[in-house]
């Protein structure tokens, strides 16, 4: 048990400290529409990557830094906590890097790793579909075998980055005989394909983050199988637990920020002559924000540590899935309430603050549904840890 | 920053628990807790973190014993420079301690103490003293003129006299104490600034010990509501298969399981002096009130009917959870100084690790 950093983490933290001290973007420059956004972040990554705070726990001989995981954590805490912006390949690092990783053969760790490190490629998760959300084993996207390659054919949904992205990892059925998840598949597919089309979808928060992909006949080379025939659905379980787990520290420290600045807006705003904050049902509003962040952060803490000590994040990465969606959602609550009808007074010194607290609030509401919504999160901990009955 | 029980750790938690499962009454189960060194707080010894540890167990047993104040008195008293001879050296006696702080009207702060110390005497009422008849001594909580004492005076002191008064858990009988004049001894007083930490500690560690027994009745609520989920069954099926149920059960084991992460954090960086150790522990507290209650109804909520029965253990644990809830300020106490310190403190800064 250890709460403190060693020395060494220490310098870390200090190091990357000043370094975002006088390199990190002031957020007011930072363009909002995506267009312009997306090759400003990739900038943004590739400074980071080559300052060693991207992959820094990934394989030294593919491009990472072989550090150790919990580096990585420091590093993204400080990124957080300075208000940094996020980095475009996030689908890669979250997910597909870490699958290629743990699943990938040799050609494909030197193809990608070092890409998706410096925002070279963005890749995108072809996972849901409109007809297999929650239930995504039953997946209809299929992939035909002919020759030397696969032919995909279908449609999906909820693509994050999709419409910048330039590999996808989509999870398929390789295998008519079976109709559920052991007859899945995971290809790493060039968005440059002929058959490929993305249809940009735009969010409650007016911006174009995800997109449709509709798939007629794209071929797909056979080396470019992910892992085994048929290990789908044991990549995506896998990459999709890791996500949830080690995904919570850095999520805490952007929640805490927000809070300060909710603070600031709380004590500086007045309404009937006195500051919100001075009410006492408006303190114990943030109060109960504060609690939810806290509560994630000493339970990341746990499970991070029995995954820093070499065990699994593993099931309980449910529990820190519902945790982060849960804080996040009070949090956007807490800020709409809070801020009250100081949120519709029209005045130039709030419009700024006040677009930020809509889109966090309404953001917030998909914290409760992508990668596994609530309910499914709820019924996976049923199942696997308190192995409740079926039938 | 890890979490993980050292080995160590987890061989006391689970010498605890053996112990504990072999049965007894109430006082057996104090001699033994003592014997097995379950009191040697300090440095070298026992530390937030183990006393949680213990906590947790014999909430899972719903054991009678005055342990949470006999602990919580000595960790408060740790680490104060220069104590008195009569506050030094408490793991041999008096054995079983118990605090004496709240009072009839008043909250789970200092603003509520009207009991005072004034030419070495205390006088006042205090309320909800718990274990008094265990109690080898009782460490009194008395207002020295605007700011906090702490004094340990004799079960069987004159001038002190001890009333049973209603309590909603029968495992944790509770008294009213009347202080007329008593002799707070110097060789065992703490005044000034040394009594204003250990008063804040009490605080936060009687919080933390409360919050953790609760945790643990509700760890086996928790594991008693899954097995029955899965055997009883109605139309057909086990109940534990709908998913209504499954998912209450589900949400029990994030609450249990979330609120023990934050009790061991908050001990943790109590044992580690952190800057936000009270605040921690704060939130901690208020955070597992409500969770190990969420817990308990739960429960009551998948056996049903039976659960409403004298005999069925359920309404034991939830009585224990709810006193626990309330001993060292409930949920909403700890909310409203939480939310009273952020607006204080305006914007403070983000915590990273």
């Amino acid at each position: 048990m250890r709460l403190e950093l060693n020395a060494e983490e220490r310098e870390l933290q200090a190091e990357v400290r000043d370094w975002l001290a006088a390199n990190a973007p002031d957020p007011d420059e930072i363009p909002t529409h995506l267009d312009q956004r997306i090759p400003y972040l990739r900038e943004w990554q590739a400074r980071c990557y080559a300052q060693g705070y991207v992959g820094r726990s990934w394989p030294a001989e593919f491009g990472g830094g072989g550090r150790p995981p919990v580096e990585q954590i420091i590093v993204d805490q400080e990124l957080a906590a300075a208000g940094a912006p996020e980095f475009p390949s996030v689908v890669g690092l979250d997910v597909l890097g870490p699958s290629l990783i743990t699943f990938g053969n040799e050609e494909q760790k030197r193809a990608h790793i070092e890409k998706i490190l410096s925002a070279e490629e963005i890749w995108c998760q072809g996972f849901s579909e409109p007809e297999a959300g929650s239930d995504l084993a039953s997946l209809r996207t299929k992939a035909v075998e002919d020759g030397d390659n696969f032919v995909i054919s279908g449609q999906k949904t909820w693509i994050s980055w999709g419409q910048w992205a330039s590999w996808c990892g989509v999870l398929c059925r390789t295998d008519e005989s079976d109709k559920k998840h052991r007859g899945l598949s995971i290809l790493i597919m060039d968005m440059s394909s002929p058959g490929v089309q993305v249809r940009p979808m735009t969010q409650i928060t007016g911006h174009a983050e995800f997109a449709e992909l509709f798939l007629d006949e794209v071929v797909v080379p056979k080396e470019n199988l992910l892992g085994e025939r048929g290990q789908g659905w044991l990549i995506t379980l896998h990459t999709l637990g890791h996500e949830r787990g080690t995904a919570a520290l850095p999520r805490q420290v952007k929640m805490r920020t927000w809070l300060d600045r909710l603070l600031a807006d709380a004590s500086s705003r007045r309404v009937d002559g006195a500051a919100l904050i001075d009410d006492e049902a408006t303190q114990v509003k943030l109060a109960q924000a504060q609690i939810g962040v806290e509560v994630l952060r000493h339970h990341a803490y746990r499970t991070v540590g029995e995954f820093l000590n070499g065990g699994a994040v593993g099931e309980d990465s449910s529990t820190v899935k519902l945790l982060m969606a849960e804080a996040e959602q009070r949090l956007g609550e807490t800020a709409i309430d809070v801020l009250g009808p100081t949120m519709f007074d029209g005045e130039d010194a709030h419009r700024k603050a006040n677009e930020f607290w809509y889109e966090t609030y309404l953001y917030s509401r998909a914290a409760g549904v992508y990668g596994g919504t609530q309910q499914i999160q709820r019924g996976i901990i049923a199942d696997r840890i308190l192995q409740l009955p079926v039938k | 920053m890890d979490l993980e029980l050292t080995d160590e750790q987890k061989l006391l938690s689970d010498s605890v628990e053996t112990l504990l499962e072999r049965g007894g009454d109430a006082a057996d189960a104090w001699d033994k807790i003592v014997e097995f060194g379950g009191l040697m707080v300090g440095p070298e010894g026992l530390g937030a973190v183990e006393l949680c540890l213990i906590a947790n167990r014999l909430g899972a047993h719903l054991a009678s014993v005055p342990y949470l104040g006999s602990a919580a008195a000595r960790y408060a008293l740790l680490g104060t420079e220069d104590l008195p001879a009569g506050l030094a050296g408490l793991d041999e006696e008096p054995t079983a301690i118990t605090p004496a702080f709240v009072e009839p009207g008043g909250g789970w702060t200092f603003a509520g103490v009207r009991t005072t110390l004034a030419d070495g005497a205390l006088s006042g009422e205090k309320a909800a003293v718990e274990h008094a008849d265990a109690a080898d001594a009782l460490l009194v909580v008395a207002d020295a003129g605007g700011g906090p004492a702490l004094a340990l005076v004799r079960r069987d002191a004159d001038g002190l006299r001890l009333s049973a008064q209603e309590s909603i858990d029968p495992g944790t009988p509770l008294a009213r104490a009347t202080l007329d004049g008593v002799a707070a001894p110097a060789e065992a007083t703490l005044g000034g600034d040394a009594a204003r930490a250990a008063f804040e500690r009490l605080l936060s560690i009687g919080g933390l010990l409360a919050a953790a027994e609760a945790n643990g009745a509700a760890e086996v609520l928790l594991a008693q509501a899954v097995e029955y989920a899965g055997t009883r069954r109605q139309f057909g099926r086990t109940i534990g298969s709908n998913q209504a149920l499954r998912h209450i059960l589900a949400e029990m084991y994030v609450r249990r399981t979330s609120s023990w992460s934050s009790i061991l954090y908050s001990a943790a960086a109590l044992d580690d002096g952190a800057a936000d150790a009270a605040t921690a522990a704060g939130v901690s507290k208020a955070y597992a009130s409500r969770a190990t209650r969420e817990v308990a109804h739960g429960a009551m909520q998948v056996f049903g009917g039976i659960a409403f029965t004298e005999e069925h253990d359920a309404h034991r644990f939830l009585r224990r959870i709810n006193l626990r809830g309330s001993q060292f300020g409930d949920a909403e106490h700890h909310e409203r100084l939480l939310g009273r310190a952020l607006a204080a403190s305006r914007a403070g800064t983000a915590t990273v690790a």
